[in-house]
Formats: C-alpha cells, sequence, structure tokens
C-alpha cells in the first residue's frame, strides 16, 4: 500500500493526517507511485501520484506531507476538469497555458492551506505574488495572471525575479526547486505515458465527498478548519445551482405554462377527422404569450449586472422565439414609456431614491396587448402589490447578494455577480 | 476521463436497463450518435425497432385514435405499436423526448411504464428506449415533466473523443443487451433489502420530489425509482457489468444526489463492522485502499474509544498490530486515538505500540 521505493513516504502521510486531520481520507486514498528519474511529484485524474524518489529523499517528512497535502487539494478541487473548461490546453501557447493555470490552482490552494501549516519545499506560490487578494478561485487567479502579463514587465517587476522558484518559472533554466509539473490532475492535459487506470471517476466523486464530509465535521468538532476549505466542502455537499439555469427553467416554464394552456377549438378541424367518420374532432389551439420586462432603474442597481441579467433574459426569449414581442419598462418611481429595446445597452438607469415595483407591474397589465409573462429585475428594496394582476405570471430576478425575499406569488431567481463558469465558488 | 479505451460506461449501462426491461433515457447534446447507437444496438441483437419522434406527435398517437364504434368509441392504436405487439418482442424507440409539448409527455405516461398504446398493451418483451436534447441545447425545448422523468432511468451521453476517433475509422461499436441467466430477478430481494436498509437511514431521500425547475425533468428519488434502481442493481449484478455502469444506472434512476448518497452508503457498509473485529480481532482483514483502511481503523479506535474496556482496549490494540505492517502510516493515526483512550487500571502499554514507534518518530510525532 505505501509506494515502494519512497523512503520516509510513511512519514509524511503520518504528518499529513495529524496535521490536517479532515483531510487524511485523502491523503491515503491517493496512490503513490515512485517515478526514478521524472524529477518532480505528479498527480493524474485518477488519484495516483508519482514522485522521483531522488527528490523526495531531500525533504523531510513534513515538506514531502505538505506536497502530498497539496496535490490531493489539486484533485479535491477538481483543478483538471476546470482548467479544461477554462480553455487551457485549447489556446496557441499551451504550454505556457498550464503553466499559468498551475500557478493560479497552486494559488487557490496555497491561500489558506499554507497559513494553517503547509510546509512546502520551496517557495510556494501566493495570491500575492500574482498581484491578487486571497480567497480567489484559481479561475480568477489565472485571469489575475493573464491580465498581468499584458504590460512586460508590470509594477509587479519582482514577480519573475528573486528567489521564488515556482513563480519565477518563466525564466528559463529557473527550474532548480524541483516538483515543478503537478501532473494531468492539476491542469487536464495528459502527459505521455499516463496509463489507463487508477481510481475511475465515481469512485474519485465519492472520496471527494467523504472527504468534504470529514471538513464539515471536523469544523464542528475542533472548528479549526481555513475558511476555504470549509466553502470547498459546503460546495461540494449542496452544490448552488448557477442562476442562469435556474432563469432559464423559470422562464421557459412561466412561458410553456401559459402558451400550454391548450384548448380545443373547432375553428380548425382536426387533420385526424376522416379517421372519424362523422365525429368532428377539435384540433389543438396553442396561443402564443406576449412578454414584458420590468427594469428597476434606481439608484441602487449597478448597470453592469442589470444589463448581464437583461441580456441573459433576452437570449432566453430568443431561444423560445419570443423575442419580437419582448418589451421593456423602465422604472424607478415612476414607470417610464415601454420601450423596444433591441440591446440590452439601451437601458439607461435614470432614477434616483425611491423604488416601487407595483408600479412598474401594474404598468406592464395595462400594455395592449396584455402580457402574459413578465419579468421583473429589481434589486428586491420595493413594495410589492399584495397579489399579481390576473392572468399574469411573473418571474422576479433578484440581483445582488442581499435582496430580500420577493413576494410568494412570484418565482423568484437570485442573480449574483459571478462571471465563472458552472457558478463555481469557493 | 477515466473511460479506458473501447470501453464506454454508458452504452453498457444502456444494455443492462434494456435486457432488465426498465425505461431508458439517453441524454446528449445533438448529433451525438445516440439515435445510431440505439439502432445498431437493436440491429446487432435483431430486435424490432419501431421509432417514434415524440415531438411531431399528437397526444392521440399514444392514447389511441378515437373511433366510433357501433354505440361506443374505440381506442385504436396506431401501426406502431400494432406492428410491435405481433412482433412480440422489440424496441418502442422515443426520439427527441424533450421537444414533446406537455400534453404528448402526459400522453405518454402511460406508454412509458405500463406499455399501453390505447387499447392495446404492448408485450412485456418490448423495452422502451428514449432520447433527448437537454432543454438548454434544443432550441424548442421543453423541462420534461416531473411524473414522466420519474418514470425514466436517466443516462448522460458523453462523447469520448477516441471512441469517435474510432468509430470514423472503424466503424461504431453497437451496445450489446447482455443476456440475463434465469432467475436473476430473484436477486432483486437482495438489491431491496440494500435500498430498504438505506432508506432506513435516510427517511427523507425515500421522496424527494424535485423543487427547483432546473433539476426537474431528471431523476429524482420516489418509491418507484428506488424500486427501479433496485431492479438495474440486480440486472447489473448479473450480467456482470462494470462498476461504473452499475453506478450510473443508480444514479440515473433516483436522481444524482440520492444516487450517489446510496452509492456512498454502499462503500461504507463494505467496511468492517469495528464491533465484529473487537469481538475477534484476530479475523481483521485490512481493506486494500488507503482510504478503506483508514475508515476501518478510524471505527475501530473510535468504538473502542466510547466504551473504553479493558478488554476492548486490548483487542483494538491488535488489530492495529495486524495493519502496522501493510500500513504502518494508517495505524498509526488510529493508534494515536488508542493511546489516547487507556483505561483506568491498564498499567502495562500493549506489545503492539513499540510496532508504531518508528513511523511516528519519523514523522516529528514521538
Amino acid at each position: 500500500m505505501v509506494g515502494d521505493g519512497i523512503e520516509g513516504l510513511a512519514a509524511a502521510r503520518l504528518w499529513a493526517a495529524t496535521r490536517f486531520p479532515y483531510l487524511a481520507t485523502g491523503v491515503f486514498g491517493a496512490q503513490v507511485i515512485a517515478d526514478p528519474g521524472s524529477g518532480t511529484v505528479s498527480v493524474d485524474e485518477n488519484w495516483r501520484m508519482r514522485a522521483d524518489p531522488e527528490l523526495t529523499a531531500q525533504w523531510t517528512p513534513a515538506q514531502l506531507g505538505s506536497v502530498l497535502v497539496h496535490h490531493v487539494c489539486h484533485l479535491l478541487r477538481t483543478h483538471g476538469e476546470r482548467a479544461q473548461a477554462s480553455g487551457v490546453g485549447a489556446g496557441a501557447d499551451r504550454a505556457r497555458d498550464a503553466r499559468d493555470w498551475i500557478r493560479a490552482a497552486d494559488a487557490e490552494i496555497n491561500d489558506d492551506l499554507v497559513p494553517a501549516g503547509l510546509d512546502l519545499p520551496g517557495s510556494p506560490v501566493l495570491p500575492r505574488d500574482l498581484g491578487a487578494e486571497d480567497g480567489l478561485l484559481a479561475e480568477q487567479y489565472y485571469a489575475a495572471i493573464r491580465d498581468g502579463r499584458r504590460p512586460v514587465q508590470g509594477p509587479e517587476g519582482g514577480l519573475g525575479g528573486g528567489t521564488r522558484d515556482r513563480s519565477g518559472r518563466e525564466k528559463p533554466g529557473d527550474e532548480a526547486g524541483g516538483w515543478l509539473d503537478c501532473g494531468s490532475g492539476a491542469d487536464g492535459v495528459p502527459r505521455p505515458g499516463q496509463e489507463p487506470g487508477g481510481l475511475p471517476d465515481w469512485q474519485a466523486d465519492l472520496l471527494r465527498r467523504q472527504v468534504a464530509q470529514d471538513v464539515i465535521s471536523h469544523a464542528k468538532l475542533a472548528g479549526n478548519v481555513p475558511a476555504g476549505m470549509l466553502r470547498w466542502a459546503e460546495e461540494v455537499l449542496s452544490p448552488r445551482v448557477n442562476w442562469r439555469k435556474v432563469l432559464a427553467a423559470e422562464l421557459r416554464r412561466a412561458v410553456f405554462e401559459v402558451s400550454g394552456a391548450v384548448d380545443y377549438s373547432y375553428r380548425r378541424p382536426s387533420r385526424r377527422s376522416a379517421v372519424a367518420g362523422n365525429v368532428v374532432l377539435p384540433a389543438l389551439r396553442r396561443p402564443v404569450p406576449e412578454v414584458a420586462v420590468v427594469c428597476d432603474t434606481s439608484g441602487s442597481m449597478t448597470e453592469a449586472l442589470l444589463a448581464m441579467v437583461l441580456a441573459e433574459v433576452e437570449g432566453l426569449l430568443q431561444a423560445l422565439g419570443l423575442a419580437r414581442q419582448v418589451r421593456v419598462l423602465a422604472c424607478d418611481y415612476a414607470v417610464a414609456p415601454a420601450q423596444r429595446v433591441s440591446s440590452a445597452r439601451q437601458v439607461q438607469l435614470v432614477g434616483g431614491g425611491g423604488t416601487n415595483m407595483g408600479a412598474g407591474i401594474e404598468a406592464a397589465a395595462a400594455l395592449r396587448p396584455r402580457p402574459a409573462v413578465t419579468v421583473v429585475l429589481t434589486d428586491g428594496y420595493t413594495p410589492w402589490p399584495p397579489a399579481p394582476p390576473k392572468g399574469m405570471r411573473i418571474v422576479v430576478g433578484l440581483l445582488g447578494p442581499r435582496a430580500p425575499d420577493a413576494p410568494v406569488w412570484a418565482r423568484a431567481v437570485r442573480v449574483e455577480p459571478d462571471d465563472l463558469p458552472g457558478g463555481l465558488r469557493k | 476521463m477515466s473511460v479506458t479505451p473501447g470501453s464506454n460506461p454508458a452504452a453498457e449501462a444502456l444494455g443492462v436497463a434494456v435486457a432488465a426491461r426498465v425505461p431508458v433515457l439517453l441524454w446528449g447534446a445533438p448529433g451525438t450518435g445516440k439515435t445510431s447507437a440505439i439502432r445498431a444496438m437493436a440491429q446487432t441483437m435483431g430486435l424490432p425497432c419501431e421509432t417514434v419522434i415524440a415531438s411531431i406527435r399528437e397526444p392521440s398517437d399514444f392514447a389511441g385514435l378515437p373511433i366510433v364504434v357501433g354505440d361506443g368509441v374505440r381506442f385504436a392504436p396506431p401501426a406502431w405499436a400494432r406492428r410491435l405487439a405481433e412482433a412480440g418482442r422489440g424496441l418502442l424507440f422515443l426520439d427527441e423526448l424533450s421537444t414533446a409539448p406537455p400534453a404528448v409527455q402526459a400522453a405518454l405516461l402511460r406508454v412509458v411504464l405500463e406499455r399501453a398504446v390505447g387499447d392495446l398493451t404492448l408485450p412485456d418483451e418490448v423495452a422502451v428506449v428514449a432520447a433527448a436534447n437537454p432543454p438548454e441545447q434544443a432550441a424548442d425545448g421543453w423541462d420534461l415533466s416531473a411524473p414522466l422523468a420519474n418514470r425514466l432511468c436517466h443516462l448522460a451521453w458523453r462523447t469520448d473523443p477516441r471512441a469517435v476517433a474510432d468509430g470514423l475509422a472503424g466503424g461504431w461499436a453497437a451496445p450489446v443487451v447482455p443476456v440475463l441467466p434465469d432467475g436473476w430477478e430473484a436477486e432483486q430481494i437482495m438489491a431491496r433489502g440494500l435500498v430498504a436498509a438505506f432508506l432506513h437511514v435516510r427517511p427523507a431521500l425515500a421522496c424527494a420530489p424535485p423543487s427547483d425547475p432546473a433539476t426537474a425533468g431528471r431523476g429524482w428519488p420516489s418509491p418507484r425509482t428506488w424500486d427501479m434502481a433496485a431492479r438495474l442493481m440486480a440486472a447489473a449484478g448479473a450480467s456482470g457489468a462494470s462498476e461504473e455502469a452499475r453506478s450510473a444506472l443508480i444514479a440515473g434512476a433516483v436522481g444524482d444526489g440520492a444516487g450517489v448518497e446510496f452509492l456512498a452508503w454502499l462503500v461504507q457498509m463494505d467496511l468492517p463492522d469495528p464491533e465484529a473485529v473487537l469481538a475477534d480481532p484476530a479475523s481483521f482483514r485490512l481493506p486494500e485502499r488507503g482510504d478503506r483502511a483508514y475508515a476501518a481503523l478510524a471505527a475501530i479506535a473510535a468504538a473502542v474509544s466510547a466504551n473504553p474496556t479493558p478488554e476492548r482496549w486490548a483487542a483494538g490494540w491488535q488489530a492495529l498490530g495486524l495493519a502496522a505492517e501493510a500500513a504502518p502510516d494508517v495505524g498509526a493515526t488510529a493508534a494515536r486515538v488508542l493511546a489516547k483512550c487507556r483505561p483506568e487500571g491498564v498499567v502495562e502499554m500493549p506489545a503492539e505500540i513499540k510496532l508504531f514507534a518508528p513511523v511516528l518518530r519519523d514523522a516529528g510525532l514521538m
């Protein structure tokens, strides 16, 4: 079970399991294989670590244990999969992208585990090396690295120089720090000579959930779990659904429930009537619903967020084949006349203090033809009417993290300002 | 990612579901070969296959066409249903299920589960297979209604780039329907027992209809889907399917959340019972995988520390001693727990503790 030929592995794992008891299941779940001559310690997506015994012999048990914990975190946080989602390995300079991504992923792991006692050999990548603050996601660090590169020698000129072996990897020949390549488990790019096998995906999922459960129960008992780790565990056990998906489903449902109010009509006989002899069968009729959007334009709304959600709503309605019928009402305390906008950017935030979405909903109900579905985009700080106008379905998009709840008669979707794929959150 | 070349867990799971006659639905982007895989499967197995595209049908195509006969109305089954009934076996393939309007989905409820089309009931040997595009990928997609979703086992149809390359070069491999041995259904009793034991621990998962519309169109736990999961488990066991296919079938029937919890619970069930180990420590066998070994030893140490009598304490050390050679580090984590709960009156430290001294010293913990 203990990797043959790697001296001090047992002590290293024991150190890791003692120092980070909530990660012990993950540390023992990874298979460690000796890989002489590779000059690094790397991990693949199927929980197999390859370590160069010559390299690890230079480390203390605490250092080797820390490298193991670090690699297990790559796997727990599914960095390989997320790298692929971020387009690593698809661009023009694949090697550089992969290097950048690994640094970003390292920063995501190290920002709270290094303060918690991770003792990595060399100088680990920390968010400040990337010119970013702590507590962000690898995707955000990755963006920071790419932004930082545009001016070749930016204000963080020290980033590439000095003693930082991992962060200074840009300089050719500066590879002395060892364990540079974290492997396909960190960037999702398969390495040559990587054999199939290891832990299958579904078992890796179970292992990840088990560790998340350990983290939560350890936090309840002992309470000394880093906050980033705890957020990760909560996200794994009760994943947050992406608001775009919920908004899409709510809108589809509202529109289809109206258009799906199918009625039998004798205006046009059914094409099946010939089969039925003398009986005239009714045909199905499907009204196409009108949709209106009411936008809160009071001062408390942020323009960027509103534009983002409005673009999303327009895209969804277009996919439903309804885009032509959409009318947008800008509303703070009074309601501006309905405008047909062709792009989300045309909606202007003019409002001042007060907000009353009730007025906006009423104005939408007064439109002719009357909309069957109204989408209200607001920050939630508004009075609501006690009931929706008769025969109208209302979907409320609540913008901003602290928006108060929408009334019970509306279907509410919470929209949070994140631009991350899949609503990922650390 | 971990798909070994040549194997496709979704295709394998599809074969098992068809063999078990559980209605199955493949979810996948347009153009990923769902339809061709299902047709190829029917062809290689020599099964008559009737393709019905649900989105261009009317409810009466599934509920039967009303015909006035004498003083009553008969619901005449359409031709495809009559052909399947005459053949006595085969595959009913419902394509484009997610673009079927709600009224058609409602009419499909009885077809999918009871194989009833109008006044005609399809023979038991007819398997129902469906394919659908996720609503966000189909321009005019509807969400599957929760009752229809609850009658199907949902499988994600993913394309493995390597399989595409192989298929283009050398023809597509058709999914195989395994032949289930006679009497396989008896194994359902065992599977049902496991499901029942799990629901005893997690009663909230016995029936949990989806609350938000984004997940409504997929599998969700209900008595019907748990029964389906038990049947699929038995069929997967009888056909020797891979564990990956089995887990896909279980999660497909009861939904991802409940499915993963059930699978995790099954893994736990495989671990040795700590009380049994303490009663007879010599019988203890250390699980092969490191994380399971850790779970087993931690459970033993926890059981001793909950009720530390001198006998249990000694038995615990004996079990740890058996693990010391194969996994000194795993054993040492449990040994640290055990060392802290020495029962009163025990003066002598057990001999096994020496086995862990070197590794504890190396790690700087002693």
